[in-house]
């Protein structure tokens, strides 16, 4: 608690390394500690307190995209039901989608035209190999997101962009989005609500899963594929000699439930 | 909670998230303070994407996502170096102090936004190593793995940051 704020110089208190490894683990502090420690033990039990309000925003996007790739949705047995032959549909475009992002192999390019956003020959061009918009179908600049059109097309194929692209046509794509999704957390809420342009939205809304459990009409992420349990992310650069989860799994080690005071 | 995530469960995936995202967010923050709630956003997208290929304990858990989060947070510092024009919403000040005055510390407890705007004070390096020791809940081995340093340097550098936090609370005159 605090009782007194001196505007004046004070000794710095020395610390011995026993301390300091004692207050890093999170155990209290030895008996005798000096009593000028304590500010800096009632800081590092603010770093481990209770969330704050905006740490715990963007829950829902998280869960949309969880939801998405592992989720068993709740309405998955009334919609397989009404919409058997839908997964069979974005199934092309997902495939076509990575297929123009490799062909281009420009960054921006593939995101463009999912976002209606190239000239006219090239938005054609994309429009016949992936199911990009025509052209004149989306705006090229500041689009309307009232507009029911726009919003299909040129979600789906951002949303397709982010859940597919490298690292740029995410990041472009993602930008887009969170505009659109009226915050960076909403993004992954916001796509699993936009439904293949060739669908209406209003009669199969997404998250519409088949049989398989698969949401259909989604530009889901892919990366099925991976090799599980390594978390190297593709690209990411610098080898940093990370240990992939599986190999840091001694017996554990870990008597605590957590770090965080709030567990 | 892990293994009820992997097999689906919303119920312990939305646990996991509210136990993590808190640190990811004080974390990433620090290291990554003008993208860190879009860095945080990938990062649990591409956890779960892979989430169902996970194997590992608890801490090899938070190791993962830290290490995702890490990561992420390259590639964004690579990518805007690249492009060096920024929006101008990601100009503006954030909500998140950059420097501690007396008033933030002023507190009947130090709570979670003065503790970090205290960390925020130190040297990028040893910030990063205290935070993933304190708020991530990392052993010494597993900071170093995560940042490539050795395990020697990452107890001098989280010890020189907890020295220097002492000195500025001291300096700020704050007693408790």
């Amino acid at each position: 608690m605090l009782n007194s704020l001196w505007p004046s110089r004070r000794a710095v208190p020395v610390i011995g390394d026993a301390s300091l490894a004692a207050l890093l683990a999170g155990a209290e502090l030895p008996a005798g500690s000096a009593p000028e420690l304590r500010p800096l033990v009632e800081a590092l039990a603010g770093l481990r307190d209770q969330p704050v309000s905006d740490e715990l925003e963007g829950e829902a996007g998280a869960l949309a995209a969880f939801r998405n790739q592992l989720g068993v949705p709740n309405t998955a047995r009334q919609r397989s039901a009404q919409t058997p032959p839908s997964r069979f549909r974005p199934r092309p475009v997902r495939a076509a989608a990575v297929a123009v992002a490799m062909v281009l192999g420009l960054g921006g390019i593939a995101t463009a035209a999912y976002a209606g956003a190239l000239p006219s020959s090239l938005q054609r061009l994309a429009h016949d190999i992936v199911g990009a918009p025509a052209p004149g179908t989306g705006p090229a600049v500041r689009p309307s997101w009232a507009s029911p059109a726009a919003r299909g097309h040129r979600a789906y194929g951002l949303c397709t962009a982010w859940a597919h692209g490298t690292h740029k046509q995410q990041a472009v794509a993602f930008r887009e989005l969170a505009a659109a999704a009226d915050g960076r957390g909403n993004v992954s809420a916001y796509c699993a609500t936009v439904a293949h342009p060739g669908t209406s939205p209003s009669h199969r809304p997404a998250p519409a899963p088949d049989r398989t459990g698969r949401p259909g009409g989604l530009p889901t992420p892919h990366g099925s594929g991976r090799p599980g349990g390594l978390p190297t992310p593709h690209g990411s650069g610098k080898p940093t000699g990370l240990p992939a989860p599986n190999s840091t799994s001694a017996p554990t080690a870990h008597p605590t439930g957590g770090p965080y005071r709030h567990l | 909670m892990l293994a009820a995530a992997q097999g689906g469960s919303e119920v312990a995936f939305s646990r996991l998230w509210r136990d993590g995202n808190p640190a990811l967010l004080r974390y990433l923050r620090v290291i990554a303070p003008e993208a860190a709630e879009d860095v945080a956003a990938e990062t649990w997208l591409q956890v779960v994407r892979r989430l169902a290929g996970f194997h590992g304990d608890e801490q090899g858990w938070r190791a993962w996502l830290f290490t995702t989060a890490r990561r992420r947070a390259v590639d964004e510092a690579r990518r805007r170096s690249r492009r060096p024009e920024k929006p101008l919403e990601e100009t503006l000040p954030g909500q998140w102090p950059v420097s501690p005055d007396a008033a933030d510390l002023a507190l009947q407890n130090i709570g979670a936004r003065s503790a970090m705007a205290l960390v925020a004070q130190l040297p990028a390096h040893q910030a990063e190593v205290i935070l993933l020791r304190v708020v991530a809940g990392l052993d010494t081995q597993t900071v170093a793995r995560l940042v490539g340093r050795s395990p020697g340097a990452v107890r001098v550098a989280a010890h020189r940051g907890l020295r220097r936090m002492a000195a500025i609370l001291t300096e700020a005159g704050v007693t408790l």
